[in-house]
């Protein structure tokens, strides 16, 4: 027992040690002083680690004179890219950074330049006119060769349409042409008439006139449309009057790139001696290429083939770190920004060839990249600057810039009045701004944004492209990488680096590391993602600019698509004015679930892209909508010559006129089925995802198409069209019912009566009764093309998969094994329960998958109970991990009801300074007391710091019960599902207490604990050993325990300190981390807690 | 083995209702001098102890110490069961799994019998160390409870301000403010609707409405509260019953403190 007593001591001393760590460092949320290894060598302390804490994050020189002598993984991967690059770096590296120079033999006269083109915008050249226009389209590309380029695209004029009024000749043009001139600033340059049809509805194939009117200045276009359509141009008291439709309304960029045939990301041709190269003092531009063309001249490729690839693109990867002063989140207008990672590779290369740093002050060399000091802020600014446009990215990617680092820089350059910064585009007189913007869409929901405009240069912000592409629990980088790199890195929280910088040039060499990564990993998320390559495609397929994917919706590309096949067949649309009527019309159907557990298989019958089939197999489109007067006028036939839905629209058939939507749709799953083709026989799982990627972005395509008929405040909203489809689609699932259980029942020979135990929009669950597995799949199948036939090409049901066991709880939520061979199940299915949801903590996710697990595939129902009550108990005693109770929500910009996370973001602006923003997911977790709800959320972090008591009843019976019972209580029953929660045990912590606690003048400040017995928990008598007086003769075993407890947790603690030490790839550097969503840190800091107070109690004996 | 018998069965029921609305678990520490019972609300606002004294019983016996967990919420809908003024007896074994509830009617010779699951419920034993007060208030509690209940419709804080010769209880609210000023005086024919103010300093102090509402849920134990206050020190408010007390300590509201 002595030798306890002594252990005290050493704790008090390096108690105090650390407490004067901590005034060194007076960063009120300094996390990292939870990542130091307190507990283990608290019991057995050595000088060597109290030297390392006590100096703080100056690198120890008696470790590591150098910092090279240990380098981390990262720092070994950085040095052997630059191993390549020796000989080449030797001529100087600066060289390195511009493209190649155009080619010496190059002559306008007799060489074409081929590029391809990223971006196109509005532009006007001052006194340069060709056909009565200075607007033009910028085009900026890069060449097959790697020169960038500026193309402008001259004398294409803007237009719209409206039906020429009745008795309008020939003669009038010139009337109307003055009277317009006129009223709308001598704008209108022609006027054409044309014979057109309008794309709404059918009305026999006869084509109208219409006025076709081109415009000088585009901008101006829409007064002219707003004057035909509230009748303001009454140039006679016959024409237009009480306004008339225009259509066509469309953006000039995208006008031009629709008559031209360009699609997004596509190649030009410029023929030699077409294009006239801008002499060299009109210049606006950085590009080494710099030309006009006639809109005419130019030869755009369709994506097919040899144009099919893409160009050398420079892609820069770059990210920075601010030092920030304590507790508050970084502001422009006083914290500097230290250090800019660069890091710069070629498309489709395979490392980077360039990667440096710039930083604020000294920093040691990192093998395989340049450092470039400076000692002002502003120098390295500017620095940063003239690199951008020495190295001229023409596409520029990072995590978060778009909100945070361009912001960031641009406002922090204003600051230091740094003029020159705010000009790295192409064009050389433009300035880079930042715009505040609301997005907002309903597959993606509300976002508030910062745009910058960087003009010729492509920005894709790989935090945004992942929100929008992938649902995942957590957005930070680490998370991230972690999911899909496999990768994790330090997590430097943003209070630590302001003392790495203060420090010397081997902390500051630390730092430039960690920035370094962080600018490494979205290039390699890229790549991974093939984020430029599946927006490349999307953006071909549907034709609009690659910059449209991520910053508009899904209607642009819908009608992008629409406008590009109209004008093959002399079709004008009409400019809606949308107002978002509330007219709702009749969805998918659902078959109500027959609920239960089913051991015996169950067979799954689905219509392949239901949606898009319909449309095609009935030819809707609004080019075939039609009325009673026409078909009488026309004299067409019932279902020969046209249909009537089930909601009694009437629509011709494709034999009158095939339509337009069906033919989009027709090429996007033609596309999707070689995708899935290809898929099927590619072996490379890397290639598999992308292939996969690409056939969902098909789907999701093809899909939007009905979404934008349906779309009330859309573009051009067509319930007809809709609801035609749903109605069809109700009905086909109920024919399908009917049709499966009349075929296969005792009465025509089948061995069972068939049973449709579910159906939900496009598919249908039946259970043929065989208890056979083989069978019961040949059954399928079977089925699936007998329905099959009773539809219309290209409908067609098919037979996917056999569920067996299946678990149906409710509408839309159910689990089974998935089945689709005979002999190996795939994988456990799961639809609409918890554990696929994001909006309950993990813990229930995995339980519910635990338990499935253990009930579908193992067929353990006892052991999955078991399962059960352990974890309720794990809850209640507080063993749970608070990685795994951690509940994350969106936050929306405003709510009518107080909504936990979003409390807590504002308790946590006013407690830190910032807070999560809108559209950024919020971590909480649930705290005791008695309080409302909403006001009890906390932030994980902060409850671990604090030792704060989770509301376990909460997760019990909020969290945890209902999912769990409802997938137990169908094989269980119910009331033996409840009784499984009744409460027997509990654990409560009373947290930090007395002169610990936190809450100055709080409660808990006042309070002592009173020693207990360390067995039967009664309160002690005074002088009594840490037993009570009953409980005495057990010492000796009591104490085993103890002790054996405090082993056990030495250890774990021990090994999770080595595993965020091999994560960090360093093993003489301390852990800096702090990852919120790492599991390791979580437990790491709670074994920690943990091991403090055991060792405490421990010191009682 | 616990052996506990109350006169009468609405005393415990009455204990048990002014605060199971603070705190949902509780042990009951049963010794040779009593039952007591303390906890923490969970914010740590509130702490709630509970004394007993062997004296309040008809008959107690306690061989060894005994430790019962209770779920309050389904104790007190036990103790709905039984009348006023039935005899209550509580039973326990030595390590118990559930507690026995006995009520007898003496009059008609009825026994009823129910059983409560107990819970383990591990949790800190704590205590406040005795300290001395600034302030000293013992006023009728059925006051109090009016005071508390009215202020706190305007706002969720009220506060409590003790000067030589007056006590002030304000509350500002959106809606509008309120106060309520009371003089010490003595009723000599009924001493429990005296006011006694003994002060040393005055002091100002805010509280949480809320949970001073939970707080005059023991104004149906005793006639009296005593109140004691400090500047930056958790109040005490007691009730006092036959032998034994029941006391909230409640630590003052800062202005603006996260």
């Amino acid at each position: 027992m002595t030798v306890g007593v002594t252990r005290t001591r050493d704790i008090e001393t390096l108690e105090d040690a650390f407490q004067d760590i901590k005034k060194q460092r007076t960063q009120s949320f300094d996390r990292s002083s939870l990542s130091e290894p307190v507990s283990t060598i608290e019991i057995i302390p050595t000088d060597k680690f109290k030297k390392q804490n006590v100096m703080g994050y100056k690198s120890s020189k008696v470790v590591d004179p150098t910092g090279k002598g240990n380098p981390t993984a990262f720092e070994q991967e950085l040095s052997l890219m630059d191993h390549e690059l020796v000989e080449k770096s030797e001529s100087g590296q600066t060289k390195l950074w511009s493209r190649t120079p155009i080619d010496a033999d190059f002559d306008p006269k007799l060489s074409d330049i081929s590029f391809q083109q990223l971006d196109a915008e509005q532009a006007q050249l001052s006194g340069q006119y060709d056909s009565n226009t200075n607007v033009v389209i910028r085009f900026f590309g890069v060449t097959d060769k790697g020169n960038s380029i500026l193309c402008n695209v001259t004398g294409f004029k803007h237009y719209l349409y409206v039906p020429a009024p009745l008795g309008f000749h020939q003669e009038n043009i010139l009337t109307l042409m003055q009277y317009l001139n006129e009223h709308y600033e001598n704008n209108v340059d022609s006027i054409k008439v044309v014979p057109k049809q309008s794309i709404w509805g059918f009305s026999g194939d006869a084509k109208i006139p219409f006025l076709q009117i081109f415009v000088k200045n585009p901008n101006l276009l829409n007064k002219i449309r707003t004057g035909f359509e509230k009748g303001y141009i009454q140039p006679n008291d016959k024409w237009f009057v009480g306004g008339c439709t225009t259509y066509d309304n469309i953006a000039f960029p995208l006008r031009l790139m629709i008559d031209c045939g360009i699609v997004g990301m596509s190649w030009i041709t410029l023929p030699a001696s077409k294009y006239h190269i801008v002499p060299g003092a009109q210049r606006v531009s950085t590009c080494q290429f710099e030309v006009n063309i006639n809109y005419k001249d130019l030869i755009a490729h369709p994506a097919e083939g040899e144009w099919s690839s893409n160009a050398p693109l420079r892609i820069m990867s770059f990210d920075i770190e601010c030092a920030g002063r304590p507790g508050v989140f970084p502001e422009p207008e006083h914290d500097s920004v230290i250090q800019i990672a660069n890091v710069v590779s070629i498309a489709g290369a395979s490392k980077p060839f360039i990667r440096n740093v710039f930083t604020v002050n000294t920093c040691s060399p990192i093998t395989g990249s340049q450092i470039f000091e400076h000692e002002k802020e502003a120098d390295m600014l500017k620095h940063w600057r003239d690199f951008i446009v020495e190295v001229d990215p023409d596409v520029i990617i990072g995590y978060n810039t778009t909100n945070f680092d361009f912001p960031y820089l641009l406002d922090r350059a204003a600051a230091l009045g740094v003029q020159a910064f705010p000009y790295f585009g192409r064009l050389s007189n433009v300035k880079q701004e930042i715009k505040s913007s609301t997005f907002s869409s309903k597959a993606y929901g509300t976002r508030e944004s910062k745009n910058i405009n960087i003009d010729g240069r492509l920005q894709l912000d790989l935090l945004q492209f992942v929100q929008r592409e992938y649902k995942l629990r957590s957005y930070t980088l680490n998370a991230v990488s972690a999911y899909f790199l496999g990768e994790q890195k330090e997590d430097v929280h943003h209070s630590i680096i302001t003392s790495l910088q203060n420090g010397d040039s081997e902390t500051r060499r630390r730092l430039a590391v960690y920035c370094l990564k962080d600018a490494y990993l979205p290039l390699r998320l890229l790549e991974k993602l093939m984020a430029l390559v599946n927006y490349t495609e999307m953006s071909r397929v549907t034709g609009v600019p690659f910059m449209y994917l991520l910053a508009r919706g899904q209607q642009i590309k819908v009608i992008s698509q629409l406008f590009r096949k109209c004008l093959q067949i002399q079709t004008v649309i009409p400019n809606m004015n949308s107002q978002g009527s509330e007219e709702q019309y009749e969805g998918a159907t659902v078959i109500e679930p027959k609920r239960g557990y089913y051991d015996v298989p169950i067979a799954t019958l689905d219509f392949s892209s239901l949606y898009p089939s319909i449309m095609m197999a009935h030819n809707l489109c609004y080019t075939t909508l039609c009325d009673r007067a026409t078909i009488q006028r026309l004299k067409l036939k019932l279902d020969e010559d046209y249909i009537v839905t089930p909601n009694n629209d009437i629509f011709v058939t494709s034999k009158i006129r095939r339509g337009v939507l069906p033919e989009i749709l027709d090429e996007l799953i033609g596309a999707r089925k070689k995708a899935k083709f290809d898929l099927k026989n590619e072996t490379d799982p890397f290639k598999r995802d992308v292939l996969n990627g690409r056939q969902l972005a098909l789907k999701i395509s093809a899909n939007s198409v009905y979404g934008f008929t349906g779309a009330t405040v859309g573009k051009l909203p067509c319930l007809a069209i809709s609801s035609s489809v749903t109605s069809f689609g109700r009905t086909m699932i109920e024919t399908t019912k009917n049709a499966v259980e009349n075929k296969y029942c005792i009465k025509n020979g089948a061995s069972h009566d068939a049973v449709v135990v579910y159906g939900d929009t496009d598919s249908v669950m039946v259970k043929f009764g065989t208890t056979n597995l083989e069978e019961s799949m040949k059954l399928g199948a079977e089925a699936a093309e007998f329905v099959s036939s009773l539809f219309k090409n290209p409908i067609k049901l098919e037979f996917e998969k056999v569920y067996f066991p299946y678990l149906l709880i409710n509408k839309k939520r159910y689990a089974g094994l998935y089945w689709t061979n005979p002999k190996k199940y795939d994988k456990l299915d799961q639809k609409g329960l918890a554990s696929v949801r994001r909006d309950s903590c993990p813990l229930v996710s995995i339980v519910m998958n635990k338990v499935l697990k253990k009930i579908l595939i193992d067929r353990n129902v006892d052991g999955a109970m078991q399962f059960i009550r352990e974890t309720i108990d794990d809850i209640l005693q507080n063993r749970c991990d608070i990685s795994k109770l951690i509940i994350s929500k969106t936050l929306a910009p405003n709510y009518t009801n107080p909504q936990p996370h979003a409390v807590l973001a504002e308790r946590m602006r006013k407690r830190d300074g910032v807070g999560p923003n809108v559209g950024d997911r919020v971590d909480y977790v649930i705290t005791g007391g008695s309080e409302k709800l909403f006001n009890r959320a906390e932030d994980p972090l902060y409850v671990l710091e604090q030792n704060i008591q989770l509301d376990s009843i909460y997760y019990l019976g909020n969290q945890l019960q209902n999912p769990i019972i409802s997938i137990i209580a169908p094989i269980i029953g119910e009331k033996q599902a409840n009784s499984m929660f009744i409460v027997k045990s509990i654990k409560r912590q009373s947290g930090p207490v007395g002169a610990a606690s936190k809450q100055k003048g709080g409660l808990m400040s006042f309070v002592k604990k009173v020693d207990t017995c360390k067995s039967c928990k009664r309160v002690l008598r005074k002088n009594e050993g840490p037993l009570c007086a009953d409980c005495m003769s057990r010492s000796g075993e009591l104490y085993m325990k103890a002790l054996y407890d405090v082993r056990s947790l030495e250890e774990r603690f021990s090994r999770l300190w080595t595993q965020c030490q091999r994560c960090s790839g360093s093993l003489h550097n301390e852990v800096l981390c702090s990852n919120k969503n790492c599991d390791i840190f979580y437990m790491r800091v709670k074994a920690k807690k943990e091991l403090q107070e055991k060792v405490v109690e421990l010191s009682k004996w | 083995m616990l052996e506990a018998k109350f006169t009468e069965a609405g005393l415990f029921k009455r204990i048990i209702d002014s605060f199971r609305d603070c705190v949902q678990l509780i042990n009951f520490n049963c010794s040779e001098k009593g039952i007591a019972a303390q906890a923490v609300d969970d914010s740590r606002v509130l702490l709630v102890s509970l004394s007993i004294n062997v004296e309040a019983f008809e008959e107690f016996r306690a061989d060894r110490n005994i430790v019962l967990g209770c779920d309050l919420t389904n104790l007190s809908k036990i103790l709905r069961c039984g009348n006023n003024s039935d005899n209550l007896t509580l039973i326990a074994e030595d390590s118990p799994d559930s507690i026995l509830i006995l009520f007898e009617d003496t009059k008609r010779d009825r026994v009823s019998e129910y059983s409560l699951k107990l819970m383990e419920i591990e949790t800190d034993f704590l205590e406040i160390s005795d300290m001395k007060y600034e302030s000293y208030i013992t006023m009728p509690s059925a006051d109090f409870a009016k005071t508390v209940r009215d202020l706190s419709q305007l706002s969720d804080s009220i506060n409590i301000l003790v000067t030589k010769d007056t006590i002030k209880f304000a509350a500002e609210g959106d809606i509008g403010s309120g106060s309520i000023v009371v003089k010490p005086f003595t009723d000599l024919d009924h001493p429990e609707n005296s006011i006694k103010v003994t002060i040393e300093k005055p002091v100002d102090l805010r509280f949480g409405a809320k949970y001073l509402n939970d707080i005059i849920k023991g104004a149906s134990l005793s006639d009296t509260i005593t109140i004691k206050l400090s500047e930056e020190a958790p109040a005490l408010f007691q009730f006092d019953i036959s032998s034994g007390n029941l006391q909230f300590y409640l630590a003052p509201k800062f202005d603006e403190e996260e």
